[in-house]
């Protein structure tokens, strides 16, 4: 059922493009691209490695093992017709129903057969210990290893070395699993691939930050965290390239991505997974676009492809959700420098230390820079305890703020 | 100029028509029916006892939780900016503005003219707000217009830990079995609003002067917890459930 539907997904958009075109998107690309993995992870045809976030993918990618992102794989379960099942079947398991929405359909559908089997688990002990659970919980129902990543909180040189030399017993422990070597050609190869990736991302993000952008609230959604599950390989570059060039074109158009822009917005953790309104209403009613998503950001230096483990470890430690929130904040209230934004949206997502664990921090933080945050209350990814009339009021309540304020920058 | 303001709430619906600074009529009706139909109705009633004819309605702005669905509203605005806009011009020292309606409850922060500058909501559920204590009247059976008052007369506040509707009218009725006085759990329930709302004003910063919106303002014992709780006076208009359509109203009016 699930493979038939990356098929479709797959042949439908391949056919739209055939019959025009014009129609091509580097949006479209991403789709066509994630379609094409989701149908390798669920053809049984490739090793499989289920991975969770802060995990270098692309060195996985170097050995020819196929990444499993678990939150990935969750919101797309979520696109299916199936998906509010899975969600009932993680609750009469006893996952009770305020935990994190992406868990409770990972069990959902591992507990339905719903999700591949793979040769061996990887979770790091960060960003989320729900998630670290999650993943112990499927290791049990797949009876597969579950390889623990210990990411320290924060940068110093010994913590460095302490994590490339475990991300070496990482690669080791998927070789043995698998059964694929490692080899040095091919993982300097996928470091070279990943610097390229990161230099075109950072272009992108440069050009993001125009006024008015070229992106609107939908181009780079999710962006920072699909892009990368193709780390380290030549389609992460044609993807990245795809979205430099559409919005290089639109520069020179004179084109901003939300036509006459007049609010700029933060988008904080993650998207509301499942199909809504909001963004559209915000690009439609208010002129508003989300300009930069939190974690559509670059956080790292380009890796050495002569001695790749220190400048991973140095990437997974680097990243805003990695550590103390005081830390993420500083990366926020950056971000919210250089795009110049008139307001922050925070879901807050249910359940989640990185959603409502650290919203008063952030909103005194941007309270002082004079950006206002708003809170809502979703859980991101179970769409029935979407209300949406609720979140329009508020959504309005805060545009119709902004507009009544001078700007901040 | 004349103009209208309607407030599609998730109970009851408010129409208020303006001249200027006159208010010429009020309507209230329960929401009930289809939205759009039940806007008429009140609108026709508004303009009936305005005297007036409904082409002389230079502009009508809708809000509440139904304003998108008014089709002869010419602009819809958040409850929040409606609120706000009421209570500014009823109370021009008014900086906290608390609105506690059927199904929501907001504080909303503004400054001198009037502008909000910041706004909390109730999150997720219905505790807090207005169907929470219809609920719980039913479930002392005592009539809801009764309960504010009867709060106030209490011996020993009973402490209502739930912080669920459903689970708290359970909790409620466990206490009348077990024979506490009417009162002391009507106090205790008060209380328990005015907690959530009381975090709701701290998470935005009080500022005097505070006024209460809403039908809930018209509960005294409800007032009075908040009072209480926040230490200051809270100021209440004489018609509390028709702010958001003044505030409509005169949205309507300063529009260009």
């Amino acid at each position: 059922m699930i493979l038939q539907h990356f098929e479709n997904q797959e042949s439908g958009i391949m056919n739209a493009i055939r019959e025009n075109p014009e129609s091509a998107s580097p949006r479209k690309k991403l789709a066509l691209e994630t379609a094409r993995l989701g149908k390798r992870l669920y053809s049984n045809t490739d090793d499989l490695v289920w991975a969770g976030p802060l995990i270098p993918f692309d060195l996985l990618n170097a050995m020819d093992v196929t990444p499993a992102f678990a939150e990935f794989i969750a919101s797309i379960l979520v696109s299916t017709d199936a998906g509010p099942l899975f969600f009932e079947n993680a609750e009469q398991a006893g996952y009770a129903s305020d935990t994190c929405g992406y868990h409770r359909m990972l069990m959902g559908s591992a507990l339905k057969g719903m999700i591949p089997t793979p040769k061996l688990l990887i979770s790091a002990m960060s960003p989320c210990t729900g998630g670290l659970a999650a993943m112990e919980n499927l290791a049990r129902v797949f009876k597969k290893d579950l390889f623990i990543l210990h990411i320290p909180q924060k940068e110093s040189d010994h913590g460095v070395r302490i994590l490339a030399d475990h991300i070496r017993d990482m690669a080791e422990s998927v070789s043995s699993h698998t059964g694929k070597v490692l080899d040095n050609d091919r993982l300097r190869k996928a470091m070279e691939n990943t610097n390229k990736t990161r230099e075109i991302l950072s272009d992108i993000y440069t050009l993001a930050q125009q006024v008015p952008s070229p992106v609107n609230g939908r181009d780079l959604s999710n962006f920072g965290i699909v892009l990368p599950l193709f780390f380290g390989t030549e389609v992460g570059i044609e993807i990245a390239q795809a979205f430099y060039d559409e919005l290089k074109s639109r520069i020179k158009a004179n084109r901003s991505g939300v036509p006459g822009e007049r609010i700029r917005l933060m988008w904080l953790q993650n998207r509301i997974q499942f199909k809504n309104n909001l963004v559209k209403m915000l690009e439609k009613e208010f002129n508003a676009s989300i300009v930069v998503d939190e974690l559509n950001v670059i956080t790292w230096d380009p890796i050495d492809p002569e001695d790749p483990y220190i400048g991973l470890a140095r990437r997974s430690i680097s990243s805003p959700l990695n550590g103390t929130v005081e830390r993420r904040v500083k990366q926020i209230v950056k971000l919210a420098e250089a795009y110049k934004i008139d307001g922050a949206i925070n879901p807050c997502h249910w359940g989640c230390r990185q959603g409502t664990g650290a919203r008063g921090l952030i909103d005194s933080r941007m309270k002082e820079i004079g950006v206002p945050v708003l809170n809502l209350e979703v859980d991101c990814v179970d769409p029935r305890n979407f209300a949406e009339g609720q979140l329009i009021t508020r959504i309005e309540a805060f545009m119709e703020m902004i507009e009544s304020r001078p700007s901040p920058w | 100029m004349i103009t209208a303001g309607i407030d599609l709430g998730s109970l009851s619906t408010k129409v208020l028509i303006l001249e200027d600074d006159n208010i010429l009529s009020t309507s209230i009706l329960t929401t009930g029916e289809e939205g759009a139909l039940v806007a008429k109705k009140a609108m026709d009633d508004a303009i009936k006892k305005a005297n007036i004819s409904f082409e002389e309605l230079k502009n009508i702005v809708s809000t509440g939780y139904g304003r998108r669905l008014v089709p002869f509203a010419k602009q819809s605005k958040s409850e929040m900016l409606c609120h706000a806009k009421g209570s500014h011009w009823l109370f021009p020292k008014a900086r906290t503005v608390i609105d506690v309606g059927a199904e929501s409850s907001k504080v909303i922060r503004i400054n001198e003219n009037g502008v909000v500058e910041d706004f909390a909501g109730n999150d997720k559920c219905a505790a807090g707000t207005g169907v929470f204590l219809d609920t719980m009247a039913k479930a002392l059976e005592v009539p809801l217009e009764e309960i504010g008052q009867l709060s106030l007369e209490y011996k020993e506040k009973v402490q209502i830990s739930s912080m669920c509707a459903v689970f708290a009218e359970s909790e409620v009725v466990s206490h009348v079995h077990k024979g506490i006085p009417r009162n002391d759990i009507l106090a205790g329930i008060h209380e328990s609003i005015a907690d959530r709302i009381f975090g709701m004003v701290n998470r935005i910063g009080m500022q005097n002067d505070v006024v209460m919106t809403g039908g809930v303002a018209k509960n005294i014992g409800m007032v009075r917890a908040l009072e209480e709780k926040l230490g200051t006076k809270i100021y209440i208009p004489e018609y509390p459930q028709m702010i958001g359509a003044l505030g409509a109203a005169l949205i309507a009016r300063n529009s260009k």
